[in-house]
């Protein structure tokens, strides 16, 4: 049983629980939210998979770059979607 | 609500028990299989301290291989990937086309004292970490992109905490931050086509992008400056590459920080219908 | 080397977990009509499919493939390139991370000018409105 392992199929299964209520979500801010956790795990899984460099692509693109953008589209046009 | 909730604990569970049967049926093999042969090619000759040996010509001068590999062995995917990046940032200049945003306009409050004290302290550390990333891309993980991408995050907290007229009292204008972003892929450029040049002056055989010697072109970028290891051309291009990256970015979060009444105004489309 | 039930269970489990992530953000691109909502989705299938490709060069029980000091003989150089990951997905991985990312600051610029042109961002309004 090693650690690695298991700290894999951990942060794995939450990126698929945070996708799913990513795009289930009806109010945009929330959503966007959900996807940079499901990043944050997603770069964890990443160092998991001994590929160092792609971390650090990873935290300052996916966890601080994707949501300011979206975050500027949705503050200039709707907030919530039906 | 419910029943969402209810789909998504039996996707988990579909997925759980169609694990557990292909890993009782064994059917997908063994998992701790060899390395590929490619592999072991790359890992293989991507240092090569002994001088003598006749595998210097295949080597990148680089303990790290994935730099190596972005940089040296595929260094083309690279070019035209930073020539993919750059047409993204001419398609938003293009939809922004002619607007200027005189420096009255884009009065803005930031927010409040204590998140401006606490971010001007961080903002130099920022620069300081990226920098660091680039230069030491050849020796350990990091590169050019990342630390591209790590300045970027500066230009977001400038926009968002100290508000878009922060960029016109520090004077870094949109034609300022494409002129930097210019220069960056200009150095790429010439550090891939130095070789052509050197090949057309002296009749020594040299090949595009070459970093190290090869069997028939006894061309090479100096592996190591005063001691310490440069390994060639990738420290050139990382340099380079991080100036590119990070003042696109500079110009993307520049764009989308102007107020929509200017905008509108310039662009001149009406309020929606 | 053997390895043991759970060990292999682990590790299927998680590949398993990628393609069902790689399902329901191709659902979340089809089936919701904001344009937000697809541009999100299209950043989780992204991040999906490199996750899957860095998976295919994995091997349990070994190393990331950086060299870690500069005086080394042939034999730890073997012993790197017999017991590290793959680093060619890896590098491939970073190009088609900088290409998405072209492409979705992209499709949220041209976003914004879909909504200053019509006023709305659901695709059925526009459908409507077009022309």
């Amino acid at each position: 049983m090693d650690m690695t392992l298991v700290l894999t199929a951990i942060f794995s299964l939450i990126g698929f629980i945070f996708t799913c209520l990513a795009v289930i979500e009806k109010d945009l801010p929330k959503a966007v939210v959900f996807s940079a956790v499901q990043s944050a795990a997603y770069a964890v899984l990443f160092y998991l998979l001994r590929a160092p460099d792609i971390v650090l692509v990873y935290v300052p693109v996916s966890v601080g770059l994707y949501p300011a953008a979206l975050f500027f589209l949705i503050g200039k046009s709707e907030r919530v979607e039906e | 609500m419910r029943r969402s909730y209810v789909v998504l604990v039996s996707l988990v569970s579909i997925v759980f028990v169609l694990a557990y049967v292909t890993t009782y049926m064994n059917a997908l093999g063994s998992i701790c299989s060899d390395t590929r042969y490619l592999a072991k090619l790359f890992l293989a000759l991507t240092y090569n301290p002994d001088t003598n040996s006749s595998l210097k010509y295949f080597a990148a001068m680089s303990p790290e291989a994935v730099t190596a590999i972005v940089w040296d062995y595929r260094g083309i995917d690279t070019f035209y990937e930073t020539t993919v990046f750059f047409m993204a940032i001419i398609a938003a200049l293009t939809i922004y086309r002619g607007v200027t945003s005189p420096a009255s306009t884009t009065q803005g409050n930031g927010l409040s004292l204590i998140v401006k004290v606490v971010t001007k302290l961080l903002i130099p550390m920022n620069i300081a970490v990226a920098v660091s990333i680039a230069v030491h891309g050849h020796l350990t993980p990091g590169g050019g992109f990342q630390a591209g991408a790590a300045l970027a995050v500066v230009s977001v907290l400038l926009a968002v905490v100290f508000s878009g007229s922060s960029f016109d009292k520090l004077n870094i204008s949109i034609s300022k931050a494409v002129a930097l972003r210019s220069t960056g892929l200009l150095g790429i450029a010439a550090v891939t086509f130095i070789p052509l040049v050197y090949n057309l002056v002296t009749g020594v055989q040299a090949y595009l992008m070459q970093s190290y010697v090869k069997a028939d072109a006894p061309f090479a970028f100096p592996t190591h400056i005063w001691g310490q290891l440069i390994s060639g051309t990738l420290i050139w291009l990382n340099v380079a590459e991080f100036l590119a990256v990070s003042f696109g970015f500079f110009v993307v979060f520049m764009l989308l920080s102007l107020r929509e009444e200017t905008v509108r105004k310039y662009l001149g489309v009406g309020d929606g219908h | 080397m053997d390895t043991s039930f759970l060990d292999r269970f682990l590790v299927i489990f998680a590949l398993y977990n990628l393609l069902a992530t790689i399902g329901v953000s191709i659902y979340g691109i089809v089936v919701r009509p904001h344009i937000t909502k697809k541009i999100i989705s299209l950043t989780l299938l992204g991040d999906a499919l490199n996750m899957l490709t860095i998976f295919l060069g994995f091997k349990p029980f070994s190393i990331p493939p950086v060299l870690l000091k500069t005086d080394v003989g042939s034999e730890e150089i073997m012993k790197l390139a017999t017991s590290a990951v793959d680093p060619l997905p890896q590098a491939l991985v970073l190009t088609a991370v900088v290409i998405g990312l072209a492409v979705n600051l992209f499709l949220i610029f041209l976003a914004l000018q879909v909504f200053r042109l019509y006023g709305t961002l659901d695709s059925r309004k526009i459908k409507e409105l077009r022309g």
